[in-house]
C-alpha cells in the first residue's frame, strides 16, 4: 500500500474529555490507528459513547486529538479544512432561517467558493438529491427525510473529496432511512469521493460500504475491519442475498458483546450519562 | 335545501367564526356600559360610550390637551427607540461573552426585578416634570426586557449551526453575521415587543404622576371635576395610542419570527 | 473547558460583580462627600443608613406597610378567586377559549395602569381604588394562565384516563388538576407580582397611605435621604415577597 492512495491517515489518536481526575474525566477514544484508501466508503459502527463521532470530528479538524496525529492529504490536520472536507450532520444542521437554496449557497461562500458559480453549484447539488422543487422552501416546511438531502446537497455543493457522514439517517424512520441509503449509494457511485460514514445500523453499513470500521466499547478503539466486496452502486436486491445476510451477520456478532459491554457501563455510570 | 336559516346552521356559522363571537362579546359588553351609565350609576361617575365617543372633539378642544398627546407620543417614540439601541448593543455585549454573560447578567437581571415605581419620584427629582423624566422612566422599564431577550437569542442556538458554520470554514464574523445574528432576530422582535410593553407602561406612569403637567394634569384635572366624559375619552385615546404602537410591534414580531415553525 | 479554568472564571466573574457594587457604592460616596453633589438630589449613603435604621427601629413604617400589605393581600385573594374560576369556566369549551383568550390577551397588552384617574373618579383616593386596580391587572395572567393550564392539557392523558374508567371527578383531581397545576401557579406568581407593582404604582400617583405615597410624601418635603431609606425598605420588601412566591411555586410544582 503506497502513501500515495491513503486519503486520511489516522495515527495512534486518543482522545480525553476533561482532565485526568476532573469528575466528567472519559476516554473516549484509545490509541487508534486507521487509513481510509482515496475513493472508498469507510463505515464506522459500534455501540454508543464508543468515539466514532469523536473520530470523525478529528479527520474534519473540529476536534483536536489528545495525543497522536490525523492527516488528509499527508498534511497534519490543525482545524476545519472547508475545501477538502465536508460534514453531513445527524441532528437538523440546516439554518432554519435560510430557504434551502439560501442554506445550501451560505455554505459555498463560507467555503468562499467563487461568487458566480454558487447558484449553478447550488441547483445543480439540490436537483441530484431530488429537491429541484424545494429550493424556496424552509427547513420547517420538510420533512425530515428531505431536510437531511438538502444537507446532503449543502455537503455536495461544496465540491470537497472527503464526505464525512456523522449518523446522517440516525433521527429518521427505517423506510426513508432505506429509500435515502439507495438513493446515496446511486449519487456516491458517481463520484470518487472518499467517504466516512458513521452508522448504527448494521444493514446500512453493510449496503453502503466498502469497508466496516467495528468499534470496542469504551475506551473505544478499532475491534476488526471487513470488507464489503460487492459492486457500486448496490442495487436494492442485495439486501436480500445470502451474502448480505452473512456480513450482517459476522458484523452483529462483533458487536454484540461491546453493546453489552457498552450498556453495563452505562447502568453503572447512573442514568444521566 | 329549503333556504331557511335554520338554528343549527346559525350555530355552524358561528361555531365556524370564532372571531364574530368575540366581536358580538365585546358588543355586549359596550351595552352593559351604555346601560350602566345611564340608568344605574351616577352621571358624575360614569358616562355611556355614546357620549365619550361623540365628545371626543371637546376633549381635543381642551386647551394643552392636543399638546400634552402629541408630547405623549413623542416621549413613547424616543423611549423606545433608546431602549432599542441600547438594549441591543448591552444585549450583544453580555450575550457574546461567556465571561461578561457571567459576570454581568446576574447584575442585569436583579435590576429587572426591581420594582422600578419605588424610584420614580428620584426620576422626577432629576430630570424635571417635562419630556425627559419620562423617557428616562419609559427607558428604565422598556431596555430591560430588550437586553434579556436579546441575550437569550445570541445564547439559545443549537451548537450543531455554529459546528456546521465552522466546518464549512465560516470565520468569526461569518460566524455572526449569518449565524447568530439572523438566529437572534425573531428573540429581539419579541424583545420589542416586551420593550413597547414596558415604555408604554413607564412612560405612562411617569405622566399620571406628574399631575402638574402633561396628560396628568389634565387627568387629574378631569378626575377633580367629576367630567368622566371627558376623562374616558382622554384615557380612550392614549389606550388607542398604546394599542396602535403594540399591533405595530407585534406584526413585525410575526413577520421576522416566520421561519420560526420547528 | 476543564472543570479548573471554569471555576477560575467563576470566581473572576464573581470579583467583577463585587468590584461594580463597590465602584457604585464609592462614586455615590464621594460623590456626596467630596465633589459637592446637592444633599437634596443624592444625600450621603452613610446618612441614608441611619435613616434605615431609624425607620426600623421607631416602627415608622408599620402604618405604611401594613396598609400597602393588606391591599395587595385583598387583591390578590379577589384576583385568584375571579381568575380561576372564569379561567376553569372558559377552558371547558375550546370554543370559548378560541373567543376569550384573544380577547383577555388583547385587553392584558393595554397598560391598563392608563384607568386608575377612573377608578379613583370611582373609589375615591383610599385603598379601594388601589384594590381595584391591582385586582383588574392581576386579573389577567391568572385568567390567561388557567386556561392555558386547563384548556391545553394533553388529549393522550385524557384518554388514557377515560379508558381506565376514571369518573369525572377523578378526572379533574388526577388527571386536569395536576397537569394544569404548574401553569396555573405561574400565574398566580406573576398575579402577585404585578398586583404588588400596580398597587406601589398607584400609591405613587394618588393615594393618602401606602409605601408609595410615603416615598412621595417625603420627596416632596425634600426629606432625601429618608427618602433613600424608604426606598431601599421598599425593594426589600418586593424582593422578599417575590421571593416568598417564588419558593412556595417551586415547593408545589415539586409535589
Amino acid at each position: 500500500m503506497t502513501t500515495g492512495d491513503v486519503a486520511i491517515r489516522v495515527k495512534d489518536v486518543s482522545h480525553q474529555f476533561g482532565e485526568p481526575g476532573d469528575a466528567f474525566h472519559v476516554t473516549a477514544l484509545q490509541k487508534t490507528s486507521l487509513d481510509i484508501q482515496r475513493g472508498e466508503l469507510l463505515c464506522l459502527i459500534g455501540p454508543s459513547g464508543c468515539g466514532k463521532s469523536t473520530l470523525l470530528n478529528m479527520i474534519g479538524g473540529l476536534l483536536a486529538p489528545t495525543s497522536g496525529t490525523v492527516e488528509v492529504g499527508s498534511k497534519p490536520v490543525r482545524g476545519p479544512l472547508p475545501r477538502d472536507i465536508a460534514f453531513v450532520f445527524q441532528e437538523n444542521a440546516l439554518f432554519p432561517w435560510c430557504s434551502v437554496i439560501e442554506n445550501v449557497k451560505l455554505g459555498m461562500m463560507f467555503q468562499g467558493a467563487p461568487k458566480a458559480e454558487q447558484e449553478d453549484r447550488a441547483r445543480k447539488a439540490l436537483e441530484a438529491v431530488g429537491l429541484k422543487d424545494f429550493m424556496a422552501h424552509y427547513p420547517a416546511q420538510l420533512s425530515g427525510g428531505m431536510r437531511q438531502r438538502a444537507a446532503l446537497a449543502r455537503a455536495l455543493s461544496l465540491e470537497t473529496e472527503i464526505l464525512l457522514m456523522d449518523e446522517p439517517f440516525g433521527a429518521l424512520d427505517e423506510q426513508t432511512r432505506m429509500i435515502l441509503g439507495e438513493d446515496l449509494s446511486v449519487l456516491l457511485s458517481s463520484t470518487d469521493k472518499t467517504i466516512v460514514f458513521v452508522t448504527h445500523s448494521l444493514g446500512e453499513a453493510v449496503f453502503l460500504a466498502d469497508r466496516v470500521a467495528v468499534f470496542s466499547a469504551r475506551p473505544g478503539s478499532i475491534k476488526e475491519i471487513i470488507s464489503i466486496d460487492e459492486p457500486h452502486p448496490r442495487k436494492p436486491g442485495f439486501v436480500t442475498t445470502e451474502k448480505f445476510s452473512q456480513l450482517r451477520n459476522t458484523l452483529y456478532g462483533l458487536l454484540h458483546e461491546e453493546i453489552r459491554k457498552a450498556v453495563a457501563q452505562t447502568v453503572m455510570a447512573g442514568p444521566l450519562t | 335545501m329549503n333556504g331557511a336559516l335554520t338554528f343549527r346552521d346559525l350555530r355552524v356559522f358561528m361555531l365556524r367564526r370564532a372571531w364574530l363571537a368575540r366581536l358580538l362579546v365585546i358588543a355586549a359588553l359596550f351595552l352593559l356600559w351604555e346601560a350602566a351609565a345611564r340608568w344605574w350609576v351616577d352621571p358624575i361617575f360614569l358616562s355611556p360610550p355614546s357620549r365619550v365617543l361623540t365628545s371626543l372633539n371637546e376633549v381635543f378642544e381642551t386647551g394643552g390637551v392636543p399638546g400634552a398627546l402629541r408630547i405623549t407620543f413623542w416621549e413613547l417614540a424616543v423611549a423606545f427607540s433608546i431602549s432599542v439601541v441600547i438594549g441591543l448593543v448591552v444585549g450583544l455585549a453580555v450575550g457574546l461573552s461567556r465571561f461578561s454573560h457571567r459576570s454581568f447578567m446576574p447584575i442585569i437581571l436583579l435590576l429587572y426585578g426591581t420594582p422600578q415605581i419605588t424610584i420614580l419620584p428620584l426620576f422626577i427629582l432629576y430630570f424635571g416634570i417635562g419630556p425627559a423624566s419620562k423617557v428616562a422612566f419609559g427607558v428604565s422599564h422598556g431596555i430591560f426586557p430588550i437586553i434579556v431577550t436579546t441575550v437569550a437569542g445570541v445564547q439559545n442556538i443549537k451548537p450543531i449551526l455554529m459546528t456546521a458554520a465552522r466546518s464549512m470554514g465560516a470565520s468569526r464574523w461569518q460566524l455572526f453575521r449569518w449565524v447568530i445574528f439572523p438566529h437572534m432576530i425573531p428573540s429581539f422582535f419579541s424583545g420589542m415587543r416586551l420593550g413597547m410593553t414596558g415604555v408604554l407602561l413607564g412612560v405612562l406612569l411617569a405622566e399620571l404622576y406628574v399631575s402638574t403637567a402633561g396628560i396628568g394634569y389634565f387627568t387629574t384635572m378631569f378626575t377633580q371635576n367629576f367630567d368622566p366624559t371627558k376623562l374616558l375619552g382622554l384615557i380612550s385615546i392614549l389606550a388607542a395610542m398604546a394599542i396602535a404602537l403594540n399591533e405595530i410591534v407585534r406584526r413585525a414580531e410575526v413577520y421576522f419570527g416566520r421561519w420560526r415553525t420547528d | 473547558m476543564s472543570a479548573r479554568r471554569d471555576r477560575r472564571d467563576k470566581l473572576a466573574s464573581r470579583a467583577v460583580q463585587a468590584g461594580f457594587v463597590v465602584v457604585l457604592v464609592a462614586l455615590w460616596y464621594f460623590g456626596t462627600t467630596r465633589w459637592g453633589v446637592s444633599h437634596l438630589l443624592l444625600p450621603n449613603p452613610v446618612k441614608v443608613w441611619e435613616e434605615l435604621k431609624d425607620v426600623l427601629a421607631s416602627g415608622d413604617y408599620i402604618p405604611d406597610l401594613t396598609i400597602t400589605l393588606s391591599e395587595v393581600a385583598t387583591a390578590f385573594v379577589l384576583s385568584c378567586t375571579s381568575g380561576v374560576i372564569v379561567g376553569y369556566v372558559i377552558s371547558r369549551s375550546q370554543y370559548a377559549i378560541r373567543v376569550f383568550e384573544p380577547l383577555l390577551a388583547g385587553i392584558y397588552s393595554v397598560p391598563i395602569i392608563l384607568f386608575l384617574p377612573l377608578y379613583i373618579l370611582f373609589f375615591g383616593l383610599g385603598p379601594a381604588s388601589k384594590i381595584a386596580i391591582g385586582t383588574t391587572i392581576s386579573f389577567f395572567p391568572i385568567v390567561l394562565n388557567t386556561i392555558a393550564g386547563f384548556g391545553y392539557v394533553e388529549k393522550i392523558f385524557i384518554t388514557a384516563a377515560r379508558s381506565m374508567g376514571a369518573s369525572n371527578y377523578q378526572m379533574f383531581r388526577y388527571v386536569l388538576l395536576p397537569a394544569a397545576l404548574p401553569v396555573i401557579l405561574t400565574g398566580l406568581r406573576i398575579g402577585f407580582t404585578v398586583a404588588l407593582l400596580s398597587i406601589l404604582g398607584s400609591e405613587t400617583i394618588a393615594s393618602l397611605a401606602g409605601l408609595g405615597h410615603k416615598i412621595v410624601h417625603l420627596a416632596e418635603a425634600m426629606e432625601t435621604a429618608r427618602m433613600f431609606a424608604y426606598i431601599a425598605f421598599a425593594v426589600v420588601i418586593a424582593a422578599v415577597l417575590n421571593m416568598i412566591v417564588t419558593s412556595l411555586e417551586a415547593r408545589a410544582k415539586r409535589q
